[in-house]
C-alpha cells in the first residue's frame, strides 16, 4: 500500500509542475507588464521600465518562474499590490473556512442523497419529488440557489442572517446559523449528482440474483436499498467526488461570493477584479494544486475501499 | 418518434427561449439599454417586471438577455465539440502511445476547475462575447473528448470494425462509415449538455463581475446588479436567475434524455 501511495504522489508531481508553469506563463504573459498596471495609464515609459527592473519583471519568464517557485516553496508569495499585505498572511486565515464549507457540503450531499433515495425507493410521491430535486440541484447555478435561499429565509421569513460569517469562537450556534445556507447552496449540485449515481447503482443491483432472493424472502424495497444498494453505491460516489472536485472549487468560488464567506474563493474573486497579480497567482495555484491532490486522495481512498482495484 | 416527458419539457423550454431570442425586438416593450427616472419600481402595466436601479425595463432586458445567453451557449458548445470530437476520435481509434498522451492531457484538464480557469483567462483577455465563447469552449472540450474517446474505443473493438479492417478498409472510411454513425447520437446529446453548462458557467462569470460588459443585457450580470436590491425589488435578480436556471434545465433535459437511448 505504501509503495502505491508513494508512486502515485511521485506521478502527481510532474502534473503539478506542469500546471504551475502553464498558469504562471499564462498569467504573466497575458497580463503584460505589472508595473504598467500598478502605475496606471499616465505613467511614462521610463518609470514603468524602472519599476519593472526593480521588481525583476524584466527578466526572462522562466527565471521569474523559478524565482517565484523557489520563494513559494519557502512560504513567500510576495506582497499584495492593493493592500501591501504579505500574500501568505492573506491566504492562510482563509483556507479553513473554504475547507470546512467544502467538507460539510460533500457530507450533507452524500448523506442526503443516499438516505433520501434509499427511503424514496418504490414510493409513489416521494420518489419523483426527489428526482426533480436532483435535476434542479444539478442545473441550478449556485448563485441562483444562494439568492433564492437568502430571499426566502432572510428577506421574507427573517430566520437566518443573509450573508457574513461567524467564527467558531463566537459560539457553535452562531457559526452554524451562518454556514447553513452556504453549505446547502454548495451541496445542491452534489446532492443531484450523487442521487443519479445512486439511482444507476440501484437499477444495477436490483436485478442481481441475491437481491431477488432477498426480496422473495420478504425484505422490503427500502430494506434492499439500505442493505444492498447503499454499500454498493459507495464506490461510484467516491469516484464521482474525485472527478467532480474541480466543479466543487468553482461552486465554492461563487457560493463564497454570494454569502461573503471569508474563504479562498472570495479572496480570489476580489484579487481578479482588483488585478492583484500576486494574490491571484498564489490563490489559483493553491486551488488547482489542492484539487489535484484531493483527486489523488480520492483515488487512494478508492483503492482502500475496493481491494480489487490496483493503481500500480 | 415518441418523446418522453423529460425530453418534451426540455425541448419546450429551448423552443420558448429560442423564439424569445429571435423575436426579442417585437416582444420587448422598451429599449433594454434606455435608462429612466423611475428606479427600482415593482411590476406594473407599463413595466411588466418593474425597473432596475437605472430605471431600465427589466422585462425588456430579460428578453434581450436570451440572445446573449443562447449565443454564448451555442458558440462555446460548437468550439468544445470541434476541438473535442477529433481529439477523442484520434485517441480512441488510433490508440497506443497517442492515446496514452491524449488521455493524460484530457485528464489533466478535467481535473482543473473549469470555472476557476475561465475566471483567470477572462480576467486576462477581457470579457467580450467572442472571448467568452472561445474561453468556455476551451475549458469544456476535455469532457467532450473523453466521452468520444470512450465511445470510439467501444465501437472500435466490435466485430464489424474488425471485419472492415480485414477487408482492407482505410481508417478514414471506417471512421466515417462505422464509428461516426454509432457515436453521433451521443455527441449530439453531449452537445446539448455542453450548451447547458456553457450557459451555467458564463452566467456564473457574469455574476462574479466578469461577464459581457454593460450595457448589453446579460442574465448573470442582471442577477449581480439586482442582488444588492434583493429586499427592495426581488424580481430584479430572481427573474434573470430563473431564466438562467430554466435554460440550463432545458438543454440538460434534452441532452441527458438523448444520452440514455
Amino acid at each position: 500500500m505504501l509503495t502505491v501511495v508513494v508512486r502515485r504522489l511521485l506521478l502527481a508531481v510532474p502534473n503539478v509542475i506542469l500546471i504551475t508553469v502553464l498558469l504562471f506563463f499564462a498569467v504573466s504573459g497575458l497580463l503584460g507588464s505589472p508595473a504598467a498596471l500598478m502605475l496606471g495609464e499616465d505613467a511614462n515609459r521610463e518609470t514603468i521600465a524602472e519599476l519593472n527592473a526593480s521588481m525583476g519583471f524584466d527578466r526572462p519568464l522562466i527565471v521569474q518562474y523559478l524565482d517565484w517557485m523557489g520563494r513559494a516553496l519557502q512560504g513567500d508569495f510576495g506582497r499584495s499590490y492593493t493592500t501591501q499585505e504579505r500574500v501568505a498572511d492573506a491566504i492562510l486565515p482563509r483556507v479553513l473556512p473554504t475547507l470546512e464549507l467544502a467538507f460539510l457540503a460533500i457530507l450533507v450531499a452524500t448523506l442526503g442523497a443516499t438516505v433520501l433515495n434509499s427511503l424514496a425507493v418504490g414510493r409513489r410521491v416521494v420518489q419523483p419529488v426527489i428526482q426533480i430535486l436532483s435535476v434542479l440541484g444539478i442545473t441550478m447555478p449556485n448563485f441562483m440557489i444562494g439568492i433564492s435561499l437568502i430571499f426566502l429565509f432572510s428577506v421574507e421569513l427573517g430566520w437566518l442572517p443573509s450573508t457574513g460569517w461567524s467564527p467558531w469562537s463566537d459560539g457553535v450556534i452562531a457559526h452554524f446559523v451562518h454556514i447553513l445556507m452556504p453549505v446547502l447552496t454548495l451541496s445542491a449540485f452534489y446532492f443531484g449528482s450523487f442521487s443519479l449515481v445512486y439511482r444507476a447503482e440501484y437499477e444495477a443491483v436490483r436485478r442481481r440474483l441475491y437481491v431477488q432472493v432477498a426480496r422473495a424472502k420478504g425484505l422490503s424495497a427500502t430494506g434492499v436499498s439500505f442493505k444492498h444498494v447503499l454499500p454498493n453505491s459507495i464506490l461510484p460516489v467516491i469516484t464521482y467526488i474525485g472527478i467532480s472536485l474541480g466543479h466543487l472549487a468553482g461552486g465554492a468560488v461563487v457560493t463564497e461570493s454570494v454569502f461573503s464567506v471569508p474563504g479562498l474563493g472570495s479572496l480570489f474573486v476580489n484579487a481578479i477584479l482588483g488585478r492583484d497579480f500576486p494574490v491571484m497567482l498564489a490563490v489559483s495555484m493553491f486551488i488547482i494544486v489542492g484539487v489535484v491532490i484531493a483527486n489523488l486522495l480520492a483515488d487512494l481512498v478508492y483503492t482502500l475501499v475496493n481491494p480489487q482495484i490496483r493503481l500500480d | 418518434m415518441r418523446l418522453e416527458p423529460r425530453a418534451l419539457l426540455g425541448w419546450t423550454i429551448i423552443a420558448v427561449a429560442g423564439a424569445v431570442a429571435a423575436a426579442a425586438p417585437w416582444i420587448a416593450t422598451h429599449d433594454p439599454t434606455q435608462t429612466g427616472v423611475m428606479f427600482l419600481r415593482g411590476p406594473s402595466a407599463v413595466h411588466l417586471l418593474g425597473t432596475d436601479e437605472l430605471g431600465r425595463d427589466i422585462f425588456s432586458r430579460l428578453v434581450f438577455g436570451a440572445r446573449t445567453s443562447l449565443a454564448i451557449g451555442f458558440g462555446a458548445s460548437i468550439v468544445a465539440t470541434v476541438l473535442g470530437v477529433p481529439i477523442g476520435l484520434m485517441a480512441g481509434y488510433v490508440g497506443g502511445r497517442l492515446d496514452l498522451a491524449l488521455v493524460q492531457l484530457i485528464d489533466l484538464f478535467i481535473a482543473l476547475p473549469s470555472l476557476v480557469l475561465a475566471l483567470i483567462i477572462t480576467a486576462m483577455v477581457g470579457p467580450s462575447m467572442q472571448n467568452l465563447v472561445l474561453i468556455l469552449g476551451f475549458v469544456m472540450w476535455p469532457t467532450v473528448a473523453r466521452l468520444v474517446r470512450g465511445q470510439a474505443l467501444a465501437v472500435r473493438t466490435s466485430v464489424f470494425v474488425e471485419a472492415a479492417v480485414a477487408v482492407g478498409g482505410t481508417s478514414t472510411w471506417i471512421i466515417q462509415r462505422h464509428i461516426w454513425p454509432n457515436i453521433r447520437r451521443v455527441v449530439a446529446a453531449q452537445f446539448a449538455i455542453t450548451v447547458a453548462f456553457a450557459i451555467f458557467t458564463s452566467a456564473s462569470l457574469s455574476f462574479l463581475g466578469l461577464g459581457i460588459p454593460p450595457p448589453t443585457p446579460d442574465w448573470g450580470g442582471m442577477v449581480r446588479g439586482g442582488f444588492s436590491y434583493l429586499a427592495l425589488n426581488p424580481v430584479m435578480s430572481l427573474a434573470p436567475g430563473a431564466a438562467v436556471a430554466a435554460s440550463v434545465l432545458g438543454f440538460y433535459l434534452v441532452g441527458s434524455s438523448g444520452e440514455e437511448r
